[in-house]
């Protein structure tokens, strides 16, 4: 009965259901409005917040100018220093002039520029040091002309009789062929490394022969790639008990120190050394067969990629920083000797980019220790094969010229690949837009732009070492910049997983807000078509 | 001098045109496997399989890279303990190789790089970016460069467009794209085959967009890829179906290091009879297209072809070469003096420096991401807002209830 009455009431209620007071609606408006201003003021702003990536700005356009080869437009000039204590200084002069168009030119060199400089005149201003020194002997000279290179500095004694003024003119093509001889191959060897970048454009091409080519390709494939630090790993090898000691330290200070103390000062090297004996040959080669025609132990060309037992013999890439450089010294056995390539007799390999294989064959019996003099020849492979896979190049016959061309070389590769780096990381800021780059970034391109100018500088002012230091920093800060460890995020979500995220958390919130703030709207208008 | 050039210059000739046909100078293999748990056992043994394969034909150790997310061997219900077999004959043993024949060497024990836990998508994105902080082991590293050629190989449950990794997160193929583009414009790559064997495993490779790369996968949209068969000893199945006829084809063609074999033959081999799904191939990518990349050798992904020098020219130049290093050490010494007198001349108490041959520096600081300065200003500042947020709720009802 009650209930009957209450419902009753209850429908009456509803039919005379009086409109709305006004401050119930504005209750409610107000109600409305301050969830949204909740949900526009604060929630969207910390969501932006939030869910928004650092992005640091990057000098794009020096990158790419960089990236492009338009910052730099390398350049080697070359410093000859003449010193003809026979000539008078007049003579010299107009010597000296009559070379340095001779040699430049020059139809094999594009990127150098050579200036002859006597010594009368380099002497008032310190310029910068020169790469060669040619020291012409007129007085006492032979009939034939002659030039020789000394193995231990910079310098080129010539040698050309000179009888009237007019041979002088004669001189100079002999020097000029000289010299151009000399710095031919590093000519050869800047354009194979500019040639297929941007760096090249504007430089008159250099037509190289295939061989040329080839050869070069092979040099630049066998050396390892630029790194401030390398290690080199000694270790001796043998199949026995004996010998079971060598006497490496003496050896290494005798072959091998010498030729690293001019390299350091591009790279850093470290050094160890390690003996394992009872050491075997890996199952997937052939090994060692009796060719009884040449009376000696022959190792099939094919088997020396494997010849070193990568699974067993412990040569671990792993030690420090930088990549390691190994040699290996196998000392066969006393009954499998000599141990020597069937193709060609030689003794021993490069792995290009791995190292140098060295077989030591030496005819008497097994000693227990090897000898300095033992290892005296296979020291000198190994000074050879370390000189050609750090990228020494083959010529000209004097070390010391080798080493400053190495270091121009090397310049000039860290200039392009820090450039090429610079513009790979340009391009991956524009491409990948949700990857972060944070301010540390921009701080080491910075760097880096401001290194590279400066080794630019240096190469065309002819300071090559300051250029290689520089260009050193610069590549060392760009791949800072590039391997930047937190520029790593799951980058792609796709649409699904967005949907899938946000619909749950803000479904259940986002549909009372906007149907009572879509209600609402439509009151308000019905209410002014009223009252209008 | 010109005569002994000759016969040289043709041998180098040789030599080079064994090192021209191969335009990488090294080849390394990641190898990943992205499940966990028994019932996956499957997955770890194809994983082994092609990490045996690869390690047969040549790549050593510190150039592959294998990530295994779950350790069969020691799992309490392998009743084969310590030991992860493909095939039901049990023959061979993928975990530790001791070899079946007395006189023949096995090849003994794997090296994981990743495992467990660190097979994640993140540091598989970085290993192949080689984004690491500066602590990083480097045998765990990637350290390609552009002559270097890479195999990836991985296997685990996925679907279209996602392979999952370890149950918990999944890697998209457009992140995988974008890795790969990483790598070639930092020119980490020369080379790369892309191989994958999971549930519509065509999908995860449409969309990469970097050149020189080819792509294969086990099943197209929509399909399973399936297991070859069970053992009843070991109580689940052993190898996939793609992964073993890739296996089956990789250990009766390639004896030895040698084999001519290319990489067409091996995809022919991808029948629907064998694989029963349909396997695919990407060939676009690659420059000179499908003739080209058909027509590459196996060799160069899964063996490691390093060319090699002899260098018997410089024989005859030893004693240039002594003379060389003589005259660098005179001048060494006599700098060396020079250095003494100008000391004494000065009394400058300083030692020689000999010490050209430096140590490896150490001094890049150690960079731990979680606790760089800036993260922990970022947190602070999310917490306090959310504390805020939370006080504004709080404060709200209790006005709520006094109201």
């Amino acid at each position: 009965m009650e209930v009957k009455d209450g419902e009753a009431e209850a429908t009456k209620a509803a039919a005379e259901l009086s409109p709305e007071k006004p401050a119930t609606i504005w209750a409610r408006r107000l109600i409305i409005a301050a969830f949204w201003l909740v949900v526009v003021c604060l929630g969207l702003p910390h969501w932006i917040w939030t869910t928004s990536i650092q992005r640091s700005d990057l000098p794009l356009d020096s990158m790419n100018a960089w990236a492009e080869g338009k910052a730099c437009q390398l350049h080697y000039p070359l410093h000859i220093g003449l010193t003809a204590p026979d000539l008078d200084p007049e003579h010299a002069t107009s010597f000296a002039s009559d070379l340095e168009a001779l040699l430049n030119g020059h139809q094999s060199f594009r990127l150098h520029h050579f200036h002859v400089q006597t010594e009368h005149s380099s002497n008032d201003t310190p310029g910068p040091k020169q790469v060669l020194n040619v020291v012409l002997n007129t007085a006492s000279a032979p009939k034939t002309p002659q030039a020789t290179l000394q193995s231990w500095g910079p310098i080129l004694n010539a040698d050309h009789q000179v009888g009237r003024p007019e041979d002088l003119k004669q001189v100079a093509t002999f020097l000029a062929s000289q010299i151009s001889n000399i710095f031919e191959d590093e000519s050869a060897a800047l354009w194979h490394l500019i040639k297929d970048t941007p760096f090249a454009n504007g430089v008159q091409p250099l037509a190289l022969s295939p061989e040329k080519s080839s050869a070069l390709d092979r040099r630049m494939t066998r050396a390892f790639k630029y790194a401030p630090a390398y290690h080199l790993t000694f270790s001796m090898f043998t199949p026995g008990a004996a010998p079971s000691a060598w006497d490496i330290d003496k050896a290494l200070e005798e072959y091998i120190s010498p030729l690293l103390r001019p390299l350091s000062s591009i790279s850093d090297f470290t050094i160890d050394t390690q003996v394992q004996l009872f050491a075997s040959f890996s199952p997937s080669i052939a090994g060692p067969a009796f060719n009884a025609e040449k009376n000696h132990w022959t190792l099939h060309y094919g088997d020396l990629t494997g010849f070193v037992n990568a699974a067993e013999w412990p040569l671990s890439p792993s030690i420090g920083e930088g990549p390691t450089i190994n040699f290996v010294l196998y000392v066969p056995s006393q009954e499998k000797k000599p141990l020597l390539i069937d193709e060609n007799d030689g003794s021993s390999w490069i792995i290009p980019q791995w190292g140098g294989v060295q077989i030591h064959n030496a005819p008497s019996a097994q000693p227990h220790n090897l000898t300095l003099d033992d290892l005296r020849p296979d020291m000198l492979i190994f000074a050879d094969q370390l000189a050609g896979l750090l990228g020494v190049p083959p010529s000209p016959p004097s070390l010391s010229l080798r080493m400053s061309s190495l270091t121009r070389e090397r310049a000039t590769g860290l200039i392009l690949s820090a450039s090429s780096t610079l513009g790979a990381l340009s391009r991956l800021t524009l491409k990948l837009t949700s990857i972060a780059i944070p301010d540390s970034v921009a701080k080491s391109v910075d760097e880096t732009l401001h290194r590279l100018d400066q080794a630019c500088t240096n190469l065309r002012d002819g300071h090559f070492q300051l250029a290689l230091e520089n260009a050193r920093i610069a590549e060392t800060e760009v791949e800072k910049a590039f391997f930047e460890p937190s520029m790593v995020g799951q980058v792609y979500f796709p649409e699904e997983h967005k949907v899938a995220v946000y619909v749950p958390l803000l479904g259940p919130m986002a549909v009372p807000l906007i149907m009572s703030g879509i209600k609402e709207l439509k009151k308000l208008r019905e209410r002014k078509q009223k009252a209008a | 001098m010109r005569l002994f050039d000759l016969p040289t210059a043709l041998l180098a000739l040789l030599a080079s045109s064994n090192v021209v046909s191969a335009t990488h100078t090294s080849n390394w293999a990641v190898l990943v496997s992205t499940s966990k748990f028994w019932f996956n056992y499957r997955h770890m043994a194809n994983t082994l399989s092609l990490y045996r394969t690869v390690k047969r034909l040549g790549i050593p150790d510190s150039q592959i890279i294998l990530m295994l997310p779950d350790d069969m061997a020691c799992n309490p219900r392998n009743s084969f303990a310590g030991s992860v077999f493909n095939d039901k004959s049990r023959q061979l043993d993928l975990y530790d190789d001791k070899g079946t024949l007395e006189h023949m060497a096995g090849m003994g024990g794997i090296e994981v790089d990743y495992r467990g836990n660190e097979v994640t998508v993140e540091n598989f994105i970085r290993l192949l970016t080689d984004r690491w902080p500066a602590s990083h082991p480097t045998s765990k590293r990637l350290m390609t460069d552009d002559r270097s050629n890479i195999l990836i190989y991985m296997t685990g449950h996925g679907g279209n467009e996602f392979l999952k990794f370890q149950d918990s997160e999944e890697i998209s193929s457009f992140d995988l794209a974008d890795a790969f583009e990483q790598m070639w414009e930092k020119k980490r790559y020369h080379e790369m085959l892309f191989m994958i064997d999971t549930c519509q495993a065509n999908t995860m490779y449409p969309a990469f967009y970097t050149p020189n790369i080819i792509a294969t996968g086990s099943s197209a949209k929509d399909q399973s890829s399936y297991s070859h068969h069970a053992d009843q000893d070991v109580g689940v199945a052993v190898i996939d179906r793609w992964t073993y006829y890739n296996l089956e084809f990789l250990e009766t063609r390639l004896n030895s290091t040698s084999a001519d074999v290319r990489l067409g033959e091996l995809f022919d081999y991808y029948t629907f009879d064998r694989v029963h799904s349909d396997a695919g191939v990407r060939y676009d990518l690659f420059p000179g297209g499908e003739g080209a990349a058909r027509d590459r050798r196996v060799l160069d992904f899964f063996g490691s072809v390093q060319g090699v020098e002899t260098d018997i020219s410089h024989g005859t130049d030893a004693n240039d070469w002594k003379k060389d290093l003589e005259s660098l050490k005179q001048i060494w010494e006599r700098q060396e003096e020079a250095v003494k007198e100008s000391n004494k001349t000065q009394v400058v108490k300083q030692g020689q420096s000999e010490a050209t041959i430096k140590p490896a520096k150490n001094s890049r600081s150690a960079l731990d991401m979680a606790q760089k300065g800036d993260d922990w200003v970022k947190k602070a500042a999310g917490l306090g807002s959310l504390v805020v947020l939370g006080a504004a709720w709080l404060a709200s009802s209790a006005l709520a209830k006094s109201a």
